[in-house]
C-alpha cells in the first residue's frame, strides 16, 4: 500500500523536492518488497541504483526546476492519498504468495550471472559507457556552442 | 499493474519534464518489479539475471532525458512541453516569415 501511495504522490506533488522523496520511498519499498520475496541480490542492485537515480533527479530537480509558489491544499492532497490507498486495495487482494527464489532454485545466482549471461553482461557495460560518453560529448558541444 | 497504471497517467497528464521523468522511472520499476517478482514465484534466479538488463536499459533512459532536460531548460529557460511546442510553433512560423520577406525582396 504505501508503495502505491508513494508512487502517485511522486506524480501527484507539484514541488520537485518533494516529488523526489516521494519516489525515493517507492524505490527503497520496491527494494523491500524483492528482499522480503527472498530475490536478496535484486534488492541490493535496486538500492544501489536507486540511490544513484534519487541523487541526480534530486540535483536536477533543485537546480533546473522553478520554484512552485502556490501551495495546493492539505484536503486535497489528503483526497489524493485516498484515492491511491483505493487504488492499491486491488494489487493487495490479488496478490499471490511467493517463496524464497534462493532455497530451491536449481541455478544459483552468481551462475546464472557469470556462466550463463557473461555476454550480455559485458555488452550492459559497454551500452551504458557509450550512452554516458555520448551525453558528455552532447553536453561538452553545447557548452562549447554558448561560449 | 498499479504503478504501471501510475505512471502511465503521469506521463499522459504532466507537463512538467521532471516529471515525466518520474512517470518512465516508474513505469520501468513496474516492470522490473513484475519480472523478479514472478521469477521469484517460480523459484527461478534467473529473473534476478534478467534484471540487471533491466537496470542497464533504465540507466540509458534516465541519463538521455536528462541531457535533454539540462539541454532544453539552457536554451528555452522552461521545462514544460506545452510551452515548448508553443515556441517551436512560433519559431517555424517566424522562420516561414523571414523565408517569404527574403523571397520578396528577391523577386
Amino acid at each position: 500500500m504505501g508503495l502505491v501511495v508513494s508512487a502517485f504522490l511522486a506524480v501527484y506533488l507539484d514541488e520537485a523536492v518533494y516529488s523526489v522523496a516521494s519516489i525515493a520511498s517507492t524505490l527503497i519499498l520496491v527494494a523491500l518488497l524483492y528482499s522480503l520475496n527472498g530475490a536478496s541480490y535484486a534488492a541490493v542492485f535496486q538500492l544501489g541504483m536507486s540511490a544513484g537515480t534519487i541523487a541526480i533527479l534530486f540535483l536536477s530537480g533543485e537546480t533546473l526546476s522553478k520554484k512552485i509558489t502556490q501551495r495546493g491544499s492539505l484536503r486535497k492532497t489528503f483526497a489524493v492519498t485516498v484515492v491511491a490507498i483505493l487504488l492499491s486495495i486491488p494489487s493487495i487482494i490479488f496478490s499471490t504468495g511467493t517463496t524464497s527464489a534462493i532455497a530451491s532454485s536449481e541455478v544459483s545466482f552468481p551462475e546464472a550471472l557469470w556462466n550463463l549471461r557473461s555476454i550480455d553482461i559485458v555488452l550492459q557495460g559497454l551500452v551504458v559507457m557509450t550512452v554516458a560518453l555520448g551525453v558528455a560529448i552532447v553536453l561538452y558541444s553545447k557548452k562549447e556552442g554558448d561560449n | 499493474m498499479t504503478l504501471l497504471i501510475i505512471g502511465i497517467y503521469g506521463l499522459l497528464t504532466k507537463q512538467r519534464l521532471l516529471k515525466i521523468l518520474i512517470s518512465i522511472e516508474l513505469i520501468a520499476t513496474a516492470a522490473s518489479m513484475n519480472f523478479v517478482l514472478l521469477a521469484s514465484s517460480l523459484n527461478k534466479t534467473m529473473g534476478q539475471a534478467f534484471l540487471i538488463l533491466a537496470f542497464s536499459t533504465d540507466t540509458c533512459v534516465t541519463g538521455i532525458v536528462l541531457a535533454l532536460l539540462i539541454l532544453i531548460s539552457k536554451k528555452y529557460g522552461t521545462a514544460d512541453i506545452r510551452k515548448l511546442a508553443e515556441l517551436e510553433w512560433r519559431e517555424a512560423v517566424e522562420n516561414e516569415k523571414d523565408k517569404n520577406t527574403t523571397d520578396g525582396v528577391d523577386g
